[in-house]
C-alpha cells in the first residue's frame, strides 16, 4: 500500500515539474521585460502651441525631441521648438531669439522661467500678437511638464511688467486660463 | 543622459523616423476643448498611437529595432510593446491583451483596453477611454465628472455633479449672466436636455477649457447666492442657488443699478504715445490713429450722451500706466475706454477685440453680510480694482462689439482677461482693439477719411446701449 501511495506521489511530482517546465517554455508568458537601454538615445513627443492665422486661438502640433535630461533642459528644448516656429498651418508668435536662462519649478506647481531679453526686445505686435504669445508659451510648457499649474516670466533675471503693453506679466499665470 | 558617441549615427536616424511619423498628424485646434486624442479602430477594435501614448503618459521613447520592441519610460515606470504582440511588459508585470500591438502606416498601435491595466499611481498619468466620443484623455486629479441632475428644492436650485475623484471646483466667474465653474474632472456625461422652469438655472453649457471641464450658466436675477457642497464619500459635488444671503452662501459679482446706467464722465485713453508708437505699418502709426479716433469719440459723445468727456492725453505724449489710472480716477470716471489698434504676424487676422477685466471679485459688504462678521475678507489688490466693475465693463464690451460686427466692422473677439491699462482703474472699463491694421482690408479702411468717424459712431453706439441697459 506504501509502495503503491509512494509511486502516486512521484507520478504527480514528475506530472508537476513537466507542467511547470512546459509553462516556462510557453513563448511570452514570462517574458522578461526589455532593459530599458539607457545608452541609446530617447524620444520624447511634445505637444506645441502656436497661434491660429485668425490670431483667434491656439494651433496644437506634434513634434519629437531627443529626451531632455533635466527639467531646464525640458522648458529650453520646449522654447527653442516654439521659436523655430510651426511645421503645419500655425503662426509663430513667440518673439524671435527667445530662449531660455532659467527654470525652476516649486512643490506648488509653480514654474518659473526667466527667458532672454530677447523676449521682450523682440515683440512687435499689438494685444493679440502679445495674447497668443503669452498662450503660447503657457500652454505648451503645461501640456508637456506635468505638475505645473502655474507660470510665473521673468526675464533676464527681472521680473517683467509686460511684453507690449497690454498684458500684465507681474503675476504668475494660471495654466488653466488659457483654452 | 549622456550618450556614447558612436551611436549618435542610428539615434539620428531613430529620431528622423520619429519625426517623420510624428509630422502625419494634422495641426489640431487646442481652442475648442480640453486635448484629448482620436483611436483608431482596426477591425473594429480601437487603437492608440503609441506616439500619442508616450507623450499623454510623458513618456521618453526608446526604439529596439532588432527585437522590434518600443520601451516607453515615464518616471519610474516603464512599458515593453512589441510588434505583432498581444503581451505587454508593464513594469514587472506582463499583461495579455485579447488583441496584439500592431504596425500602422509606420506607427505602433496599442489597443486601448491596455489603459485600464495601466500602474495605477501618483507619478503616472491616468488616462481614461471614453467611447462615446472615441477619444483618450488624461485624467485630471478629479477623475470623471458624471451627468448633472438639475432640481429645485425648497425654492434652492441645486445642480448635481458625480464625481469619482475629490479634485478641485473653482468658480472663474462670479456674475449671474456668465457664471462659469471649473472642476478639475474630465466631462463624461450629457447635459440635461431641459432645466425645470421654477428654477435659477436660465441655460447651461460646456466651455472649452485646457484642463478638466467648466460649464457656463446663466442665472435669473431672482438668485442671490450660491455654493458649492463637496461631497467626496458620496461621490458628488452640489451647486446651490438661493434667492437669499445666509450662512456658508456666497454672493454674486456686484452688478451695479438695474435700468439706465447714469454716466456722467467718460475717460478715453489713447493707447501709447511719445516714443511708444504701438503697432506702425506703412503710414498707420497706432498712436497717431488712437489720438484722433479718441478726438472724435470725444465728439461724438459731448454730441449725444451730453457727458463729460476726459481724454488722458490729447498730445503726442507718453504715459505710465500709473498716470493713466490716475487721469480716470481723478475724473471720477463712470466708464473708461482704452483705446488701441491691433497688429499680427499673419495678414488673416482682423476685426476687433475687447480685453475686459474678469468676474472673480464678490462684494465686501455682501461677503459680511452672507458671512456674519466673523467671516474672513479676502483683500484685493488695488491694481486689480477693476475687477469690482466687471459685470458692467462686460457689458460695456458686449455692447461695442455688438454694435462694430452689425457695422460690419468684426469678426470681434471678447476676452476676460484684465489689460495692463485697466490696472488700478476704479471704474468699469474695458480695452478696445478697434481694427487689426495688418490686415489690409482693416487698414483701407481706417485710413480712408470716414473710416475714424464711422468706428467713433460705431463705438458711441455701443455706449449709448450699455447706457440705455435693456
Amino acid at each position: 500500500m506504501k509502495r503503491r501511495v509512494l509511486v502516486v506521489t512521484l507520478i504527480l511530482a514528475v506530472l508537476a515539474w513537466a507542467g511547470w517546465r512546459w509553462t516556462q517554455r510557453r513563448p511570452g508568458l514570462h517574458e522578461r521585460p526589455a532593459a530599458v537601454d539607457t545608452a541609446s538615445a530617447g524620444f520624447r513627443a511634445v505637444q506645441l502651441y502656436f497661434a491660429s492665422p485668425g490670431g483667434d486661438s491656439l494651433v496644437g502640433e506634434a513634434r519629437e525631441l531627443v529626451e531632455p535630461a533635466t527639467l531646464h533642459e525640458r522648458v529650453a528644448a520646449l522654447v527653442r521648438e516654439l521659436d523655430r516656429g510651426p511645421a503645419r498651418g500655425g503662426v509663430a508668435v513667440l518673439p524671435a531669439g527667445t530662449s531660455v536662462r532659467f527654470a525652476y519649478l516649486d512643490p506648488d506647481g509653480l514654474l518659473t522661467v526667466d527667458l532672454s531679453r530677447s523676449f521682450v526686445q523682440g515683440f512687435h505686435g499689438g494685444a493679440d500678437a502679445e495674447y497668443l504669445a503669452v498662450a503660447s508659451l503657457v500652454r505648451t510648457l503645461a501640456a508637456n511638464l506635468s505638475g505645473v499649474k502655474r507660470v510665473l516670466l521673468v526675464c533676464g533675471g527681472e521680473p517683467i511688467a509686460t511684453l507690449g503693453g497690454h498684458i500684465p506679466l507681474d503675476r504668475p499665470i494660471d495654466a488653466s486660463d488659457w483654452p | 543622459m549622456t550618450r556614447p558617441a558612436g551611436r549618435l549615427a542610428p539615434a539620428a536616424a531613430a529620431l528622423a523616423l520619429l519625426a517623420l511619423l510624428a509630422a502625419g498628424a494634422p495641426a489640431k485646434a487646442a481652442g475648442d476643448a480640453l486635448e484629448t486624442v482620436p483611436v483608431t479602430r482596426v477591425d473594429g477594435v480601437p487603437h492608440l498611437g503609441a506616439n500619442e501614448l508616450a507623450r499623454l503618459l510623458d513618456a521618453a521613447k526608446f526604439w529596439r529595432p532588432d527585437v522590434r520592441k518600443l520601451v516607453l519610460r515615464s518616471g519610474a515606470h516603464h512599458l515593453v510593446l512589441t510588434v505583432d504582440n498581444p503581451f505587454v511588459v508593464a513594469d514587472d508585470r506582463t499583461l495579455r491583451l485579447s488583441s496584439p500591438v500592431i504596425s500602422l502606416r509606420g506607427e505602433l498601435q496599442v489597443p486601448v483596453e491596455l489603459l485600464e491595466s495601466l500602474p495605477r499611481d501618483s507619478a503616472l498619468a491616468r488616462l481614461y477611454y471614453d467611447p462615446r466620443r472615441g477619444r483618450v484623455v488624461v485624467l485630471p486629479a478629479g477623475g470623471t465628472l458624471g451627468a448633472p441632475r438639475v432640481a429645485v428644492i425648497e425654492s434652492a436650485t441645486r445642480i448635481t455633479f458625480p464625481i469619482d475623484g475629490s479634485g478641485e471646483v473653482t468658480v472663474a466667474n462670479r456674475s449671474r449672466q456668465h457664471f462659469r465653474v471649473r472642476f478639475d474632472a474630465f466631462f463624461t456625461g450629457a447635459l440635461p436636455e431641459s432645466l425645470p422652469g421654477d428654477g435659477s438655472i436660465l441655460r447651461l453649457r460646456s466651455i472649452p477649457t485646457s484642463t478638466g471641464s467648466a460649464f457656463e450658466l446663466a442665472l435669473s436675477p431672482e438668485a442671490q447666492a450660491f455654493r458649492i457642497a463637496r461631497s467626496p464619500r458620496a461621490g458628488r459635488v452640489t451647486l446651490e442657488f438661493s434667492p437669499r444671503l445666509g450662512p456658508g452662501l456666497e454672493p454674486f459679482a456686484p452688478e451695479g443699478p438695474r435700468g439706465v446706467r447714469p454716466i456722467h464722465v467718460v475717460v478715453i485713453d489713447p493707447g501709447h504715445g511719445g516714443a511708444d508708437a504701438g503697432v506702425t505699418v506703412g503710414d498707420a502709426v497706432e498712436k497717431d490713429l488712437t489720438l484722433a479716433l479718441a478726438r472724435q469719440l470725444r465728439f461724438e459723445l459731448e454730441r449725444r450722451l451730453a457727458v463729460r468727456v476726459v481724454l488722458t492725453r490729447d498730445r503726442d505724449v507718453a504715459l505710465s500706466i500709473e498716470q493713466r489710472a490716475q487721469a480716470a480716477n481723478k475724473a471720477r470716471a463712470d466708464l473708461v475706454l482704452s483705446l488701441h489698434f491691433d497688429g499680427f504676424p499673419a495678414a488673416a487676422a482682423r476685426g476687433a477685440t475687447v480685453y475686459c477685466p474678469p468676474a472673480t471679485f464678490a462684494s465686501r459688504d455682501a461677503e459680511a453680510r452672507a458671512g456674519g462678521p466673523g467671516r474672513p475678507v479676502a483683500v484685493l489688490p488695488w491694481s486689480d480694482v477693476a475687477t469690482r466693475h466687471a459685470v458692467q465693463a462686460r457689458a460695456l464690451g458686449d455692447a461695442v462689439l455688438g454694435v462694430m460686427e452689425l457695422r460690419g466692422l468684426g469678426p470681434v473677439r471678447l476676452r476676460e482677461r484684465l489689460p495692463l491699462t485697466l490696472l488700478g482703474v476704479n471704474a468699469p472699463g474695458i480695452l478696445l482693439e478697434c481694427a487689426t491694421l495688418t490686415a489690409p482690408r482693416d487698414r483701407a479702411r481706417v485710413a480712408q477719411p470716414s473710416g475714424l468717424t464711422d468706428l467713433a459712431a460705431g463705438i458711441a453706439d455701443g455706449i449709448v446701449a450699455y447706457q440705455r441697459n435693456d
